[in-house]
């Protein structure tokens, strides 16, 4: 469902995007639009986008066309999903054990919600990181 | 001129030339009038139904045409019209860029991703590589393309320095720093210059070629370079070997030992240096508390209960050690302590808390037994070896390290070391001196014959030698041996002289005092011992010598006084004073003064007046002369010299012959030092120069009377009416002569003359009394009467007159008198308490009480009114009235002996000590007081206290009666017989004449010739009864 959704085709897009949101989230995932765990991922953001519209705006970036953040943002794994708000790079404690994307394919689209809901408000109050409403550690996973 | 319609059905009138005016012109004027903006307007031409253009379309096409050309002619008339647009935004109104446009736009060159907001990566996984420089890393080499064209723009938002900053520094600083850049061995920093070059076929084929060459260079020399290398390696291992290679052989054999050999190598010590410092480690020593309770921990468990233990059965020993009281431990500790602090704070306060004297004798005393004391001793000892050792001729060291041996105990090592000292520096007497000291009594002497031996010419040793010996003539000896040596000592000859007999000391004394002829000592023994005529010549002799020793003088005045030439001594003190000054030397007044006295003491009493007569008066200044020797006889007199100030007051009545006061101080020398017949000549001699002075005629008159030789008296008396024939003291003087010596006519004779000469008012009172004492009552009437015309304001004669009036029961007319007396002088105190005294007799308290209160308001502040109106009040039992009375009398002379004194007796007993305590503060030097005080403590029969206050009250006051009395009396109940008699004489000496008590009795007719001791003895009696009287009260 990769086409429902803009991407970005540059270093200097991905920046601007993020520049260019004022009030809102904006969700960055990083991958292939070819990889399974992406279209796992991108199925769940497109059927979200239009409901968190008001506070939230997703991107797609292909990290092959754009390689300028993968060794930045470590973006090693086939899906990573990122949040920014006014240019800040808002972490989540999933309790995986890194706070600073969603490397796996979140299937469940409420509970996509509600983590960027979250973020949202706790990016408001100006908080770097947010606790994230459900645990993700493996032991709930498996 | 264009005229345009609009909507609200106006006319615009537009001053515009159609021909030359555009479109925007008239859309212009349009938006100026209307207010509607250009691109809303629709302008229909009205002449031709046509729309003008407008908006995008006029933009694009002929905005610029003038109207002309769009069929506006001048004067036409345009209608406008404003399109409704339902509230959207103009179409004609240009969109503002759209936000998404990054979507589709082109990145800028040279874009690093991230920069452009400052995004920061993080660090999850290190094993993966950096995260955080990951941003500058990729874009290199596109800055190095590309950097050429971007003309030094690349990297400004890395912060490589502003644009702005000089060039040249930049570019140093940028490649100091940038770590990015490779490090070319050939090339340094610089990217070289084909550094942008791209990468081709070409050049992949020339390294390929250039690579294919190193490899055959290199396995060219490659055994031969290997070769080398081993060989190099080889020689810095020989150079250098490693410890295991060193050891290796002997490692090798290893494997030869046996198990025992192996096992007896000894374990080797630790001795790092960590461990080493462990042993300067401090030790705290275990607080007390602790230790007791680990005791009682201990106890807990060991002990087991009492009840158990007395059931018996387990009988096991309960504790081993001895408990100790580990608290009285802890104090002896402190009080140790304590102690070695007290020894050491003298050195930590300066303050010395060991007395000085006492030290040394502690120091002799103490044994050394101490290892501190010890370690001392060695210090000491190895010092002063040092000290002999590299300074052997330093005679100090010597004897410090002989005496340290002797303080140690070793008293063999003192005497070698000594002995060794005697021989490295034979030529100091200290040295032989400690030498002998040192040696036992039997070696001293041979010590000391071998110090004398080689140092001959040393007194010292000598005198160390004649010590030693025993007996007197080895002594002298051993003395005259040593004067062999040293003719001129006389320490020596002096010994030697006091050793001998008077034959031989004359003998040794002549040549003595040819070897040391400056002696004076040596002189005068020799004079001394000789007879007359010898000693003259020998005092010749040696004022031959020593012209300048005034001794010398003395002594010859000395001895010719003592061989009874007496004339001779002023002469030879004279001369020997012109002499001495002759040869310059200073005669110092003092110094012969002080001369003059010992040779008073040495009962030379004409060389004492020589020496005075002749050195008194040098050194003074002429005006000071009469000050300075009064002072110098004075200060001899204290020093119980009487014949020195006898002649310095000689001496100075010769020089003052006019002068009173010398003369009656040299009369009360003599009075007090001298004989009775000295004071005469004295006092004849005062009055033959000074025939005017009274005293000095009374004087002898007195002293002829004291000696019971009246006539004597008598004529000395006349001499002196002769001399001053219209002195009322010699008349009085002679009168009372004769009076006491009861010769009443005499008396009433020269009385009579006196009267006649016209005498005063106490000659008329002296007649009176004479008369009173006859008992011619109408005689001392006729007297007073006359007296009282002629000195009517002589309160005296007003009182006789009144006592007489009284006496003879005339109590009316003494009243009279009293009041007549009291008109004439109103201020008499004693007039007006007899006055009250007698109204209170005839008419009571009531009228003495007023006679008193007016008494008061005449003479206000007066003690004695005060002090007789309370006692009034007091024998009339009005003891709250006293009371009263005292208070205000207190308050009115606060500082009146008397009164606190009667305060102090009226207080009630217990109240009496903090009166007395007022009264000490109010008048702390009063003899009332002090009298007042001691009837205190006698009553508290405290002895000793009462008598000291007596006793000071007597010394401050001593002419009056009544504290003699109290005094006497006092003794009389506590004191001893020598107690009395002593206060009975000095009662006696001090003749005192006041006293409330005293003078009742002294002035009574019948008492008029008692001596003082009889008196006092009746005024005892009478304060006895007094007392009785008030203790019954």
């Amino acid at each position: 469902m990769s086409y429902l959704l803009p991407h970005l085709h540059s270093g200097w897009a991905v920046d601007q995007a993020i520049l260019a949101e004022e009030e809102r989230v904006v969700i960055i995932r990083f991958g292939h639009d070819w990889d399974d765990t992406c279209m796992q991922m991108d199925e769940v953001l497109a059927s979200v986008a239009e409901t968190i519209k008001n506070f939230a705006v997703i991107y797609l970036v292909d990290i092959t066309e754009v390689p300028d953040f993968n060794t930045m943002y470590e973006l090693y794994d086939p899906s990573t999903v990122m949040f920014f708000f006014r240019n800040k790079h808002i972490m989540i404690d999933l309790g995986t054990g890194n706070n600073n994307k969603i490397n796996w394919a979140l299937k469940d689209k409420q509970e996509f919600i509600d983590i960027v809901e979250t973020v949202y408000r706790g990016a408001r109050k100006g908080r770097g990181l947010v606790i994230a409403p459900k645990d993700y550690s493996t032991k709930y996973r498996y | 001129m264009v005229f345009v319609l609009t909507p609200d059905g106006k006319t615009l009138c537009l001053d515009l030339n159609p021909s030359t005016a555009t479109l925007r012109d008239l859309k212009q004027s349009i938006h100026e009038k209307s207010r509607i903006p250009g691109p809303l307007q629709r302008l229909i031409s009205s002449s031709s139904p046509r729309l003008l253009p407008v908006g995008a379309a006029a933009a694009a096409a002929d905005d610029s045409l003038p109207l002309c050309r769009l069929g506006v002619a001048p004067g036409s008339t345009l209608a406008l019209h404003v399109p409704l647009l339902g509230g959207m935004q103009a179409p004609g109104v240009p969109p503002t860029r759209p936000r998404l446009d990054f979507l589709n736009s082109k990145p800028p060159p040279n874009y690093v991703a991230g920069l452009g907001r400052g995004a920061t990566g993080f660090t999850t996984r290190s094993d993966i590589g950096p995260a955080r420089a990951a941003p500058d890393l990729p874009d290199r080499s596109a800055t190095t393309i590309g950097g050429a064209a971007a003309g030094g723009a690349p990297g400004a938002g890395r912060g490589r320095g502003k644009p702005g900053e000089d060039e040249e520094d930049d570019e140093g600083e940028d490649k100091g720093y940038d770590e990015n850049q490779k490090f070319d061995e050939f090339e340094g920093n610089d990217v070289g210059l084909f550094a942008s070059a791209e990468y081709d076929e070409d050049d992949k084929e020339a390294d390929a070629v250039w690579e294919a060459i190193d490899k055959r260079m290199d396995s060219r020399r490659k055994d031969r370079r290997e070769a080398r290398l081993k060989q190099e390696i080889e020689k810095y291992r020989a150079s250098n070997p490693k410890i295991t290679e060193q050891f290796a052989d002997l490692k090798r054999k290893l494997h030869t030992m046996s198990t025992q050999e192996w096992d007896s190598i000894p374990e080797i010590g630790d001795y790092s240096l960590r461990n080493k410092k462990k042993r300067f480690e401090s030790f705290v020593p275990v607080p007390d508390t602790l230790l007791e309770k680990a005791r009682q921990e201990q106890e807990h468990v060991t002990a087991l209960d009492p009840k158990s233990r007395a059931a018996g059965g387990t009988e096991t020993p309960w504790s081993q050690t001895p408990v100790t009281d580990l608290t009285a431990v802890g104090e002896g500790r402190g009080t140790v302590l304590s102690l070695k602090l007290d020894r050491l704070s003298d050195s930590v306060s300066g303050l010395t808390v060991v007395d000085p004297k006492g030290y040394l004798t502690d120091l002799k005393s103490m044994k050394i037994t101490s290892d501190a004391e010890i370690s001392d001793i060695k210090k000491a000892r190895l010092l002063l070896k040092s000290v002999t050792q590299t300074n052997p001729k330093h005679p100090p060291g010597w004897i410090a390290a002989a005496r340290l041996e002797e303080v140690a105990g070793k008293i063999q090592a003192a005497r070698q070391l000594i002995q060794k000292g005697c021989e490295e520096c034979p030529k100091n007497e200290d040295v032989w001196i400690e030498a002998c000291r040192l040696s036992s009594p039997d070696e001293a002497k041979a010590v000391i014959a071998k110090g004398v031996k080689s140092i001959p010419t040393s007194v010292k040793l000598w005198m160390q030698a004649a010590k030693l010996e025993h007996d007197e003539l080895n002594k002298s000896r051993v003395l005259r041996k040593g004067l062999e040596h040293i003719p001129d000592s006389v320490r020596l000859w002096k010994a030697l002289v006091e050793l001998s007999n008077e034959e031989n000391a004359r003998i040794l004394l002549h040549r003595a005092v040819e070897s040391c002829p400056l002696h004076v000592e040596l002189w005068l023994a020799l004079a001394r011992l000789e007879t007359y005529d010898n000693a003259k010549k020998v005092l010749n002799r040696a004022r031959e010598r020593l012209s300048k020793e005034p001794a010398i003088w003395i002594t010859a005045a000395k001895l010719e006084e003592a061989n009874g030439n007496t004339s001779m001594v002023g002469k030879i003190i004279e001369r020997g004073i012109r002499a001495l000054q002759r040869e310059g030397v200073v005669i110092d007044r003092e110094l012969w003064m002080k001369e003059a006295e010992a040779a008073e003491r040495a009962g030379s009493v004409t060389t004492c007046q020589a020496i005075i007569h002749n050195t008194i008066g040098i050194g003074v200044e002429e005006e000071d002369r009469k000050r300075t020797w009064v002072a110098d006889a004075e200060e001899c007199k204290k020093r119980g010299s009487i014949e020195t100030a006898r002649a310095i007051y000689a001496h100075a009545l010769t020089v003052f012959l006019t002068k009173k006061s010398i003369w009656l101080k040299a009369a009360q020398l003599e009075k007090s030092h001298g004989t009775k017949e000295s004071l005469d000549a004295l006092l004849r001699k005062a009055v033959t120069y000074r025939p005017q002075a009274e005293v000095l005629w009374l004087m002898g008159a007195k002293e002829k009377w004291l000696a019971g030789d009246v006539p004597a008296a008598r004529a000395i008396l006349q001499e002196a009416y002769a001399a001053i024939p219209n002195s009322e003291e010699i008349w009085l003087a002679a009168f009372k002569l004769e009076f006491e010596n009861h010769e009443p006519e005499r008396a009433r004779m020269l009385l009579a003359k006196a009267r006649e000469r016209g005498g005063t008012e106490r000659v008329w009172m002296k007649s009176a009394i004479v008369e009173r004492e006859m008992g011619n009552t109408e005689e001392e009437r006729r007297l007073l009467d006359e007296g009282l015309k002629r000195f009517p304001s002589f309160f005296k004669l007003w009182l006789m007159l009144g006592q007489l009036e009284e006496r003879l029961g005339h109590l009316e007319q003494a009243k009279e008198v009293y009041e007549s007396g009291l008109k004439h002088c109103s201020s008499c105190i004693p007039l007006w308490i007899s006055l009250a005294k007698l109204e209170e007799m005839t008419n009571g308290l009531s009228k003495a009480r007023a006679v008193l209160t007016l008494a008061r308001k005449k003479n206000p502040a007066k003690d004695e009114l005060w002090l007789a109106a309370i006692r009034a009040e007091s024998r009339h039992g009005n003891k709250k009235e006293a009371d009263i009375l005292m208070a205000k009398a207190l308050q009115e002379c606060p500082t009146s002996g008397i009164l606190w004194a009667a305060s102090i007796e009226m207080a009630p007993r217990p109240q009496r000590k903090t009166k007395t305590a007022d009264a000490f503060k109010k008048c702390n030097n009063d003899p009332h007081v002090f009298v007042a005080l001691a009837k205190l403590f006698w009553h508290d029969r405290k002895v000793d206290k009462a008598r000291t206050w007596l006793n000071r009250a007597v010394t401050l006051k001593p002419d009056v009666g009544d504290f003699w009395a109290l005094y006497y009396k006092f003794e009389l109940q506590h004191g001893t017989e020598d107690t009395q008699k002593d206060v009975l004489m000095r009662c006696v000496a001090a003749e005192p004449k006041y006293g409330e008590k005293w003078q009742v009795i002294s002035k009574a007719v019948e008492n008029s010739h008692q001596p003082t001791e009889a008196i006092l003895k009746k005024v005892v009696v009478a304060l006895g009864k007094e007392e009785a009287e008030n203790s019954k009260q």
